[in-house]
């Protein structure tokens, strides 16, 4: 919370300055606030920043439209639709941004380094070398600890494939945007929000799995009296859906507001105008970026667990759907969910 | 100028459809690359590897019980064998003191026996030399006095009275002196 709270203070005062300065009239020269906001949006813009020189621009990559894409008059002309009223009028925009080239990456990384370390001999019972060890700690770190506590002896390894997966993505998305020249792609909310939709959905089968259609359609009613489920209904869909979101908001303003904070602190060098404010704001920013790889590791843990946890509260559904268990379902979440918030304002 | 920041700020919060679906084909695609290279071989591999070694522990488990049982049998065994060498080595000698006694108690017995029967022989040998003696004595007595008295003497009435004469000596050694005193 306290995360988004300081990305927000961080936009506020980005636009302030940025409305103030624009007055100056310092041509096309952008402002600090505007470097930031470009540097940390999604474009199909690909450029390369070279220090105390102009970005050298990459080229870009054509938009992907796929549907009935005719161009409507926008604010900026004629443009084909995009974004969700694209989508209302038919059109999906598949364009490759930045952020999707840094997904790729991100996902080849991880491929090649799990695939180059689980790579051992198979017939050896025991992992030999730091990478094999590394990886089976952690692999074995998430089945015990994550999957097995909060989902269940029985069903939780069924869902370790897809905690280790979620875990080690999100962590090289992360990492990866704190290398230069690269970009955060859980710092854009479509990204968060795909990777939300992946565990919204392992939740929901994972309910139907363990309670069966119909109880899962029960357990949606909350176990009152018909009369009452035009309330209940969209209150428990409500809840569902309010899960995923939490995830997506948290990843999100995380790395968003940590990379904003990052910039910011080098920005005031050039905001304030004077070469000594950098014997503060360098200091203060290198603590944040080793602040920010802890938050790498953080989040991805962080998302992974609240995955596994949401997972463990639909398959406990299904165990004790037809007595009071529903109450203890809630009960038990926001216990559970507890500890996992000091996670996140450990480190904000 | 104000409101381009705050339209460049909101297209941070703005969601691309088309992100999300990028984002679903790669974490799908992510997921099953590696669910089949990497966590499925790493999972079973642990699985095996944690039966194996529980089954180990298992076993050993089992065969130290087995072991301690053995061990137990083994003491058992041993202190019943020293218990029963015990036994032996004391009856042996239960025995061996009941042998040698009897044959003390035999050999003693023949010995009283041998010399019972060797006094009995003196006994009878002495008898029958005293008889002997006696009869010498008297054969010799009447020799004497025959030669002495020269034929003046019945040869029966002689022998009567030398009879007589030896008859009133002592049994015993003194006898003999009586027989040599009144030769």
């Amino acid at each position: 919370m306290r995360k988004a709270m300081v990305l927000f203070a961080c936009l506020f005062v980005a636009t302030a300055w940025a409305s103030e300065s624009g007055g100056h009239g310092e041509g096309n020269e952008p402002s600090v606030p505007d470097y930031i906001l470009h540097h940390v949006a999604d474009t199909n813009d690909f450029e390369l920043e070279v220090p105390l020189s102009h970005p050298i621009h990459l080229g870009a990559i054509p938009p992907i439209r796929i549907g009935s894409c005719a161009p409507v008059m926008t604010d900026h002309g004629l443009q084909a639709p995009t974004g969700w009223p694209g989508l209302m009028a038919g059109c999906l925009d598949l364009s490759i941004t930045k952020h999707t080239v840094m997904m790729w990456l991100a996902a080849l990384l991880l491929i090649g380094t799990i695939l180059i370390w689980s790579n051992r001999d198979k017939t050896k019972m025991v992992p030999r070398g730091t990478g094999a060890n590394l990886i089976e700690m952690l692999v074995l770190f998430i089945r015990d600890e994550m999957a097995i506590k909060n989902i269940g002896k029985e069903d939780g390894p069924r869902y370790v494939p897809y905690l280790l997966t979620a875990f080690f993505f999100i962590l090289f998305m992360n990492l990866l945007g704190l290398v230069p020249w690269m970009a955060t792609a859980t710092g854009n909310l479509a990204v968060t929000a795909g990777l939300a939709l992946c565990t919204f959905f392992v939740t929901q089968a994972a309910g139907i799995r363990s309670a069966g259609l119909g109880g899962y359609l029960k357990h949606l009613t909350g176990g009152v009296h018909w009369t009452l489920w035009i309330i209940m209904v969209p209150v428990e869909i409500l809840g569902l859906i309010s899960k995923p979101f939490a995830l997506t908001m948290r990843l999100f303003a995380n790395m968003l507001a940590g990379h904003i904070v990052l910039f910011f602190l080098i920005g005031l060098i050039f905001i304030l105008g004077h070469p000594a404010v950098a014997a503060v704001s360098v200091p203060f920013a290198f603590a944040i970026y080793l602040l920010e790889l802890f938050v790498a590791f953080v989040q991805a843990y962080v998302f992974t667990l609240l995955s596994a946890l949401f997972i463990g509260m639909a398959v406990a559904t299904g165990h004790h759907h037809d007595d009071h268990g529903h109450a203890d379902d809630h009960g038990h979440g926001h216990s559970e969910l507890g500890p996992s918030h000091d996670h996140g304002k450990a480190h904000a | 100028m104000f409101l381009p920041n705050v339209l460049a700020a909101s297209s941070l919060v703005s969601v691309q459809p088309g992100l999300i679906f990028w984002t679903l084909v790669t974490f799908i695609i992510v997921f099953f690359v590696l669910k089949a290279k990497a966590w499925g071989p790493i999972l079973q591999l642990v699985e095996e590897r944690e039966k194996q070694i529980s089954a180990a522990i298992e076993s050993a488990k089992r065969e130290r019980a087995e072991a301690e049982k053995l061990l137990a049998d083994q003491k058992t065994a041993i202190s019943e064998a020293r218990r029963q060498a015990a036994e032996e080595t004391r009856r042996n000698q239960q025995e061996m003191e009941k042998f040698r006694e009897e044959l003390m108690a035999k050999s003693r017995k023949e010995a009283e026996e041998l010399k019972l029967s060797a006094r009995r022989e003196i006994d009878e040998q002495k008898t029958k030399a005293i008889a002997e003696v006696r009869a010498m004595a008297v054969d010799l007595a009447m020799e004497v006095a025959g030669k002495l008295m020269s034929e003046r003497m019945d040869d029966s009435k002689h022998r009567a009275l030398a009879e007589q004469f030896v008859k009133g000596l002592p049994l015993s050694g003194s006898g003999n002196a009586g027989v040599r005193r009144s030769a």
